[in-house]
Formats: structure tokens, C-alpha cells, sequence
């Protein structure tokens, strides 16, 4: 009977993550179709053929060896500044009692509840403005800003579970503010920060309306809107499009694979026991 | 269990290794960029939508052999055609726009015109008396300046294979009545007689309310109409759907739910008997099935109306903020030439023909029977979007979607339509 249900448990699950994986799947397939066999059979017919030469044109035409690293260059520090100053601002927020720090909070959340949409030509002018247009630091400075006030809320929630008792000890021992943070709050936040960080690259890196905001120059914009440029004006290879978009996932997986244990744990998991 | 973690380490490792590869020319981009405006001095910058493989691989040619010919040196900046459509508007109003575009001839072309941001390049039209006045026509905006420069074109024709009408026995139909015998005599053999794909392509259904416009009420009426001075609750426009209706039976359902690169392997397998369709088809279709298709001119219905055909034309304008005017119009000036388009045409899909009467067109029948048919037309329209605005096209989904689903709330399905462009059109 027990044994009934486990198999009748694992059927199921298995049913519902197949659901779930068989897009991704789907395009896997069909990145190794050849352009006549999609063109022949449509999209959704059987593969019919079987090649990598996709994968070579998607990495030569849509250059995305260049768009890979100017993701990475704009994704990385970004994810770094942007954690950096959240964690400092959480922590000054979460455990001190600054000035009306409830309403910097609130404010900080308000500007993640507007529809980024709104935004997008007070930002494109105001980046031409300052004469960061089309850089990639311009870039970073937007993505560090718009994740800024989120991240500061969730790590504002997190380190003011903190038990007190341990920032007392710290502060009889004689440490400042600044020791505090650096050797006592922040190795605690660290669950907190694995998970926001690995939650942020994604996101970051998966970024396509701040791209073509900031950014003009075919060579300089980051792999999704090298991705869409792999799209022709009427025809679009899917096939070529697919391999790139495989090839574009690598990086994601490999951040989501290394702080797994992160991202089930993480927000759920008290802070110290 | 371990295995697959094992896995897991190794393919971290490797990419962290790949990783470190790749950060190490990032690093020196990343200290280069900051201030790296486009601002060049002696540098031309052309911005192109033509994002495609082998489009991309032509401009990149064709660029390559203007940069030969000395004179300020073009940067050829390709981005995603989506993008590109989207942030056109941005890049004209920019502080520092790049100098030349890829973009449309007409109207669309007209409405940036309106706004006192293109390059008035009437000096360069002094050097292309060869082409016709309908060329002519489409460059000027509405203050008389020459404001584009055309350099190639397409058609639309109603596309079928060879060997499939062969099989069910049926000619190309040259009268409507003749197409609709057509359409039944498909139908009989369990084929659905007409391709289209609607699905994330809307627009391509424009194509027949252009057609039957201009063929039962003429290219005049169609512009006008297109340019807001017309009525879509007009009786006349209410005759194009009565028409319409007539080959409604014959449509394929299956094509509201895929896109026209689906219906075109719809086509090219024999699912659909005809497709009313623009040669950029021809860019996802097999190669080897190329040589087995052919098109027919949409039907003439009304043989006392001027025959005009669609023709979309391509060119190039430059903002009027360019950084230096003359060089600029020394580039045009050269794309408007026979040679230059030649060297585009031939590398790119090959079903485009060089808006220069003089320039050469792929030796092919299928080319050449569409340009003969373009050279007999006594009117050239372009298509909806670019007769009107890119701010119309969506009105035209709605209404002639919804018409395709529900063809007997004709009269409210119009009342709407003529709502809705009024709102594009006052904006």
C-alpha cells in the first residue's frame, strides 16, 4: 500500500515537472534542426535532421562571445554594487535607530511598486544628459539603482532578526560600526545575500528593456538584445535563435547550480541557531 | 546521486574557467567605454535594422566598398530590427543621433519630416533624374523637401507551387471571378484554398484589405483614406469586405493560429493551395523549393480601375542634426547609384530589385516577372503601415481580425475601427 503511494507520488510529480521542462526541451530540440527542416516541417513537427551547425552560426552572426562578456562585465559588478550598498543600507536601517528610517524604507520600496515602463525616457535623457549614454556604465548605475531599494527591504527584514545580544557583545569588545557590519552582521546575512545575489544575477543578466534604453551600439549591448538581433525583419532562423538562447542559459544555470542550495534554503532558513 | 553532483562541480569548473577567459577582455573594454560617445570626427555612422544573417552580411559588404571609394569612412551599427523600430523615435531626438538609417519610404518617412528631424537631401535627388516619379513621389515630404533616398523594393503577388497547381489541374486566375473558381476547385480536393497566418503576425491580413481597396476603389481613395482624410465606416470601404466575404469560405482556419513562416510551410508542403503574401517569404522557405513557386497578380475585380500594385520601398534617410551634412549626402548620393544597390541585391535574399531603373535585378523568372508586373502598374501603394503610420497598423489588426472571426458584425467592426483611427490620427 505505502509502496502504492510512493510510485503513485512519484508518477505524478514526474508528470508535472515533465510540464514544466518540456519547453525547454522543445527548444533544445529544436536548436540541432537544420533551417530547411523547420522551414519544411514547421516548428512543431519532429526533428528531421540533426546538426551543430547552429550553434556555430548563432555564436558567429549574433557575436556572442562579445554579448556574453558585455552581459558579464555589466552583470557582475552590478550584482556586487548593488548588494554591497543594499547590505550597508540594510544594516544601518535594521540596526539603528535612525530618524524616521520606516519612511527611507518605504520610499525605497515605493520606487520598486511603479512599473519601470514610466521611467524609460526620463532615464534614456537623463543618462544622455550626464554623457553616459550608449555605455555600459550607464548600464550598471540603472540596474545597481533599480534593485537598490528591493534588496535593501529584504535584507532590512532579515537583519533585524538578528538577536541583539550579539551586536552587544560585539560592541563591549570595543568594535565600531563599520567592524559590526564587516565581521559580524554581514558573515550572518550571508544565506540572505547567496540567495539575493544568485535571485539579482538572473535577473540582471536576463535584462532586455534597460539594454536598448541605454545602449545604441550593435557591439556593445549584452546577449539578450543580441539574441533578438538574430531575428530578421520577416524571418527569423528559430533553429540559429534556439542555439543562442541554449547558449545564453549557460551562464544562469551555472549561478543558479552553485548557490542551489542557496535559493531553496536561503529566505527560509532563521539566521543564527 | 554523488555522480550527478560530481557532474555538477565539473561543469562549474569548467566554466569558471571559460569565465576568467572571458572577464579578461572585459576588463579593458570596461574601462574603455565611459565618454565613448559616437562622436568621431571624419566617421559616418549608418544605423541598420537589418538584422538578418544574410542582409547583415550585405550591408557589411556594401559599406566595406563605400569605405573604399575614400571620403568620410561609414560604422556600419546593426541592432535587432524590433529594437531598432521601437527606438528610431529615441535615436532622432537624441543630442548626438547617429548621422544615417535604414527605415521606410512614404509616409512613415513623412511623419519624422513633420517633426523637423531629417536631412533635407534635395541636392542629391539633382543627381536621380532616371527614376520614376512614383520614387520621387514617396521621398518628398509634405513641405516639398526631399527628405529619403530609395534604394530597393519588393512586391506582393498571391504565391503558389508549380507542381501542386499542375496536380489539382487550375491556371492562375486573372479576374476574381476566376479566382473564386479557383478557390472552389482546390477546396474540392480537401485543400484549403488560401494560406494566411495571423498568428503574431496580424498585419499580414492588411495586405487583402489593401488589395481589395485599391482594386475596387483605387490607389487615390486608399491614400486618402490611409492619410485620415477618408472614412473606414464609409460605404465604399464596406464594399471591399462584401467582397471579401465572398472568399471568406475558402481561407485556411488553421491560419489564425500561426505565424506567416508557418503558413509559408503550410504552403510550400501543400497544405494551402495560394498565399497572398510579400517576396520576403521566399527568405524561409527550403531552397530547393524555391524553383517550384511562382506568383499571380492579385485579380483585377473592377477592370475600370487603374491597376496598382503594392511595391514597399526601402532606402535610407539621415538625421538633421548630422555632424557633417556633405559627407552624409556624398554617402546617399552613392547608395543611390546602380552599382551600390547591385552589390546590395546580390548579397542579400536576392527577391529585392534596386530602386535605380538602371540597376540590375537577380537573373531570375520569378524576379523578373514581378518587376515587369511593378513597371505595369499605374499606381504604386507601399503597404498599411507604411501608407499611414505605424500607429494605424494596430487598428487594422484589431478590425480585420475580428472581421476574419465574426464577418457579420461588419457595420460595428467598422463604427470601432473608424473610432480607433480617429484617435491615432488627432494624437
Amino acid at each position: 500500500m505505502n509502496r502504492l503511494k510512493t510510485s503513485g507520488y512519484h508518477l505524478a510529480m514526474g508528470l508535472v515537472s515533465f510540464l514544466w521542462v518540456a519547453p525547454i526541451l522543445w527548444v533544445i530540440v529544436i536548436s540541432f534542426r537544420s533551417f530547411d527542416d523547420v522551414a519544411a516541417n514547421g516548428l512543431g513537427s519532429l526533428p528531421h535532421s540533426f546538426t551543430f551547425s547552429t550553434y556555430k552560426s548563432a555564436w558567429e552572426d549574433a557575436d556572442e562571445f562579445r554579448a556574453l562578456v558585455n552581459s558579464l562585465v555589466v552583470t557582475i559588478p552590478a550584482v556586487i554594487l548593488s548588494l554591497g550598498l543594499a547590505s550597508i543600507a540594510a544594516y544601518g536601517l535594521a540596526r539603528y535607530s535612525i530618524p524616521f528610517r520606516r519612511t527611507v524604507l518605504l520610499l525605497m520600496l515605493m520606487g520598486n511598486l511603479l512599473p519601470p515602463q514610466i521611467l524609460l525616457i526620463p532615464i534614456s535623457r537623463f543618462v544622455e544628459l550626464i554623457g553616459y549614454y550608449d555605455t555600459l556604465i550607464a548600464l550598471i548605475a540603472v540596474h545597481v539603482g533599480f534593485g537598490l531599494g528591493f534588496y535593501t527591504f529584504v535584507l532590512h527584514g532579515f537583519m533585524r532578526d538578528l538577536p541583539r545580544e550579539i551586536q552587544e557583545a560585539a560592541t563591549i569588545d570595543g568594535a565600531g560600526p563599520g567592524k559590526i557590519y564587516a565581521s559580524v552582521i554581514l558573515p550572518l546575512t550571508r544565506p540572505a545575500m547567496a540567495a539575493l545575489g544568485a535571485l539579482s544575477f538572473t535577473w540582471i543578466f536576463n535584462d532586455l528593456l534597460w539594454s536598448i534604453t541605454v545602449i545604441r551600439s550593435g557591439e556593445k549591448m549584452p546577449v539578450t538584445p543580441a539574441l533578438l538581433g538574430l531575428q530578421g525583419l520577416f524571418v527569423s532562423s528559430w533553429n540559429v535563435i534556439a542555439a543562442g538562447t541554449v547558449i545564453a542559459a549557460i551562464p544562469t544555470v551555472a549561478v543558479f547550480l552553485r548557490f542551489q542550495k542557496h535559493f531553496v534554503g536561503g529566505l527560509a532558513i532563521g539566521a543564527v541557531k | 546521486m554523488t555522480g550527478l553532483a560530481a557532474d555538477r562541480r565539473t561543469f562549474l569548473k569548467g566554466l569558471g574557467v571559460l569565465g576568467a577567459a572571458a572577464l579578461v577582455p572585459g576588463c579593458a573594454t570596461s574601462t574603455k567605454s565611459p565618454g565613448s560617445g559616437s562622436a568621431a570626427t571624419g566617421e559616418l555612422s549608418l544605423q541598420s535594422n537589418l538584422s538578418s544573417e544574410q542582409a547583415k552580411a550585405a550591408m557589411e559588404k556594401l559599406v566595406a566598398a563605400y569605405n573604399k571609394t575614400g571620403g568620410a569612412q561609414v560604422k556600419l551599427n546593426t541592432v535587432a530590427s524590433e529594437i531598432f523600430r521601437t527606438q528610431l523615435p529615441t535615436y532622432l531626438t537624441s543630442a548626438n543621433p547617429p548621422d544615417v538609417y535604414t527605415w521606410y519610404a512614404g509616409s512613415v518617412a513623412d511623419s519624422y519630416a513633420k517633426k523637423d528631424l531629417l536631412l533635407d537631401v534635395t541636392s542629391v535627388w539633382d543627381g536621380l533624374g532616371n527614376y520614376p516619379k512614383s520614387m520621387q513621389t514617396l521621398s518628398t515630404s509634405t513641405n516639398g523637401q526631399k527628405i529619403f533616398v530609395p534604394t530597393s523594393y519588393y512586391w506582393w503577388g498571391m504565391f503558389y507551387r508549380k507542381s501542386n497547381f499542375a496536380k489539382w489541374g487550375v491556371t492562375p486566375p486573372k479576374t476574381w471571378d476566376d479566382f473564386l473558381q479557383v478557390c472552389r476547385t482546390i477546396q474540392g480536393k480537401g485543400i484549403p484554398p488560401i494560406g494566411i497566418g495571423l498568428g503574431d503576425t496580424p498585419w499580414v491580413a492588411s495586405a487583402w484589405f489593401d488589395y481589395l481597396n485599391i482594386r475596387i476603389n483605387g490607389a487615390p481613395f486608399h491614400r486618402e483614406l490611409l492619410a485620415g482624410r477618408g472614412r473606414f465606416d464609409d460605404a465604399k470601404v464596406k464594399a471591399v469586405f462584401t467582397r471579401w466575404r465572398e472568399a471568406l469560405p475558402y481561407f485556411d482556419p488553421k491560419g489564425k493560429s500561426f505565424p506567416f513562416q508557418e503558413a509559408t510551410s503550410a504552403l510550400l508542403a501543400g497544405r494551402t493551395g495560394m498565399f497572398l503574401i510579400g517576396t520576403f517569404f521566399a527568405d524561409s522557405a527550403p531552397k530547393d523549393a524555391l524553383d517550384d513557386i511562382d506568383f499571380f497578380q492579385f485579380p483585377i475585380i473592377d477592370p475600370a480601375v487603374p491597376v496598382a500594385e503594392e511595391a514597399p520601398t526601402d532606402g535610407y534617410f539621415a538625421s538633421r542634426k548630422a555632424k557633417d551634412p556633405d559627407a552624409v549626402k556624398k554617402f546617399m548620393a552613392w547608395l543611390a547609384t546602380a552599382e551600390a544597390q547591385e552589390t546590395y541585391v546580390q548579397n542579400s535574399s536576392g527577391t529585392a530589385i534596386p530602386a535605380n531603373p538602371d540597376g540590375k535585378a537577380a537573373d531570375t523568372a520569378l524576379v523578373k516577372k514581378g518587376k515587369a508586373m511593378i513597371e505595369g502598374a499605374a499606381e504604386l501603394t507601399q503597404f498599411f503601415n507604411r501608407d499611414s503610420s505605424d500607429a494605424l497598423q494596430p487598428t487594422a489588426d484589431a478590425a480585420l481580425t475580428k472581421f476574419l472571426d465574426k464577418p457579420d458584425q461588419l457595420d460595428q467592426i467598422l463604427k470601432d475601427w473608424q473610432v480607433a483611427a480617429e484617435k491615432v490620427f488627432t494624437a
